[in-house]
């Protein structure tokens, strides 16, 4: 017995157009996710193997005693929260600009990013999955920061929001992979990569109101501070220890936060895009 | 059906200074069938590399067109990557702290294969290329050879239908480096394709079914690797080595080769190194020269026809170490 579908005509008993793009679409979200994924867990084993990516670890809580001791001495117990979240956020942008800025170089020097530029995935997503591995060390010096406040000096420091401090603690580390995209794209195609690897901490640090508040700044300085996502971390972070961040502010500083990572993600993708065309058509691409 | 790479009027410049350009490929036109075994020869600088990484997508060409099984490179490079495999020779290109079986892992992903795919081709290529006994060790313990052969087993991870391999055997002892061919001519009776790009003259006759001569970014020839004597004309010739054990060898060549000159089917003698080679007429010139030879105790001699190498170096001259 001959069905129905059978006796159709071959064009009619093709699976839907908008049915086919939304598998190929599905299909190609997932092998790029998987490869996100992969190219984390390559820089999570490399980092392991190289001692100088957790340099910051090690760094981090001699920043913290400093600024406590600072803090302390001065009598300024309502600044002790600002000593022990800057450590953090200091760590999060070393990682990015220091370890991720360095991940599309170091390829270049050690020959392998010609067979990654043959390979039929963006170089982009490479690129996210390995710093997002990067930047997360980063993250561990906020827990060193604390328990070098808790155990170093006997101040515990107590979060009176912890669901935002955790909030806010998220969106820096998803904001830090978008900048840290940002800075690796700007730093591969930059000739004075050490230049800017150097010279790009203080004023961020200053602008992001990491070490002090941004209200010392001159005032035609404080709506650059907007742009920069530590200084939304920042505020929000302290808000959080001293449960202050409610309503529409919160809103405000994690939809900041967020919007200038994925911006900057977006900005260093297509710089890598960028790269790898420019490389391809100046004849660069086995260039250290 | 297809070829398996043509290029056509295929030109690479770069601007090195304000109007003055270098032409590092000059209309280049090349054709591979499908299951061939191609030799890319040239001196350094000749534009070998440049073709490669047109070939393989890595690098745009100023104008031309190339193809690889039919897909334009310019305008269908993911098609492209997929269908190849480049495998650069030298130390450098691999995460030197990883594991070998690590670095398959990682770089199987880049060509879209999923864990447990690349995880069993992983291990396949391991074993095919003698490396599943050191495949849990850091590739930065490994000897040169060991690194070529794992970039062998990368550039086949994706299993390409195409193989674009450029020097692959340098610095590799004999052994390896014939290990190595044996396992591109069972690669190449398993359907695929090659394009190898090297100086070694040896490697290029032990495997190339066609070899095409590059100079300066311009294709001077292109023949059958077993044809590529004829270049030079159907010429006659045999080559004798001195006898060491003779009281001062040299002087002696040297005058059996005044002698040589002076006969009737000798219409030139020459030194290539340490033998010498005596050009004759016709084939019964150089049954004559042998006889010749061997009466005057002159025991290490052979009929020959040029070979690659002098096609090589007469075609495109001895220019010692300049490029």
């Amino acid at each position: 017995m001959t069905s129905s579908n059978e006796r159709r005509p071959l064009a009619a008993r093709r699976v839907p157009l908008a049915r086919r793009a939304s598998v190929m679409w599905r299909v190609s979200l997932v092998w790029r996710v998987s490869l996100v994924w992969r190219a984390f867990r390559l820089q999570t084993v490399l980092s392991r193997r190289s001692p100088s990516h957790a340099l910051i670890l090690l760094v981090a809580p001699m920043q913290t005693t400093s600024l406590l001791a600072l803090t302390l001495h001065a009598h300024r117990p309502d600044a002790v929260a600002s000593a022990v979240i800057a450590p953090g956020l200091i760590g999060l942008w070393v990682s990015s600009l220091d370890y991720a800025g360095r991940v599309v170089p170091e390829d270049q020097w050690a020959g392998r990013f010609t067979p990654m530029v043959a390979a039929p995935v963006p170089l982009a997503l490479v690129v996210v999955g390995r710093v997002a591995a990067v930047v997360l060390v980063g993250v561990l010096a906020f827990a060193e920061s604390w328990l070098v406040a808790a155990l170093g000096f006997g101040r515990v420091l107590t979060v009176r929001s912890p669901g935002v401090f955790v909030l806010a603690i998220a969106a820096t580390c998803l904001a830090s992979v978008g900048t840290a995209m940002l800075l690796a794209g700007v730093i591969s195609l930059s000739r004075a990569r050490d230049v800017l690897q150097n010279s790009l901490s203080y004023p961020f640090y200053m602008l992001g109101g990491v070490v002090f508040p941004l209200t010392v700044l001159p005032s035609w300085v404080r709506p650059l501070s907007h742009l920069v996502f530590l200084s939304w971390s920042a505020r929000l972070l302290r808000d959080a220890v001293h449960g202050t961040a409610h309503g529409g502010p919160l809103a405000l500083a994690l939809a900041a936060i967020l919007a200038l990572g994925a911006a900057a993600l977006a900005g260093g993708m297509w710089l890598t895009r960028r790269l790898v065309d420019a490389a391809r058509r100046d004849g660069t691409v086995g260039y250290a | 059906m297809e070829a398996a790479v043509a290029a056509s009027a295929l030109r690479r410049t770069y601007e090195r200074r304000r109007k003055d350009t270098v032409v590092a490929l000059d209309d280049l036109t090349l054709t591979i069938d499908r299951n061939e075994i191609h030799g890319l020869l040239g001196p350094n600088g000749a534009g070998k590399t440049t073709l490669v990484k047109i070939l393989s997508t890595v690098l745009l060409p100023t104008s031309g067109t190339a193809r690889v099984l039919g897909h334009d490179v310019v305008a269908e490079t993911g098609a492209v990557r997929s269908l190849v495999g480049l495998v650069l020779g030298g130390d450098r290109g691999l995460y030197d702290r990883l594991t070998a079986r690590r670095n398959l892992l990682f770089w199987g992903a880049l060509y879209k294969l999923d864990a447990r795919t690349v995880r069993l081709r992983a291990d396949a290529l391991l074993e095919r290329v003698g490396l599943a006994d050191r495949a849990d060790d850091p590739v930065e313990r490994f000897s040169r050879g060991m690194r070529q052969r794992l970039h062998l087993a990368r550039g086949l991870l994706h299993e390409p239908r195409v193989l674009f391999l450029d020097e692959p055997t340098s610095g590799l002892d004999p052994v390896a480096a014939t290990a190595f061919r044996r396992l591109v001519l069972d690669l190449r009776d398993e359907g695929r394709t090659f394009l190898l790009a090297t100086h070694d003259m040896d490697e290029a006759t032990a495997l190339c079914d066609r070899v095409s001569l590059i100079d300066r970014g311009r294709l001077l020839l292109t023949d059958d690797t077993a044809n590529m004597g004829r270049i030079l004309g159907d010429r006659e010739c045999v080559d004798f080595t001195h006898d060491d054990t003779a009281p001062e060898p040299t002087a002696r060549a040297g005058s059996l080769a005044e002698a040589l000159a002076l006969l009737p089917e000798v219409t030139d003698v020459e030194r290539l190194g340490d033998r010498w080679r005596v050009h004759t007429t016709d084939r019964a010139g150089s049954r004559r020269v042998l006889a010749w030879l061997i009466e005057r105790d002159v025991l290490t001699a052979r009929h020959a026809r040029p070979t690659l190498e002098e096609v090589y170096l007469r075609t495109v001259g001895d220019r010692g170490l300049r490029v």
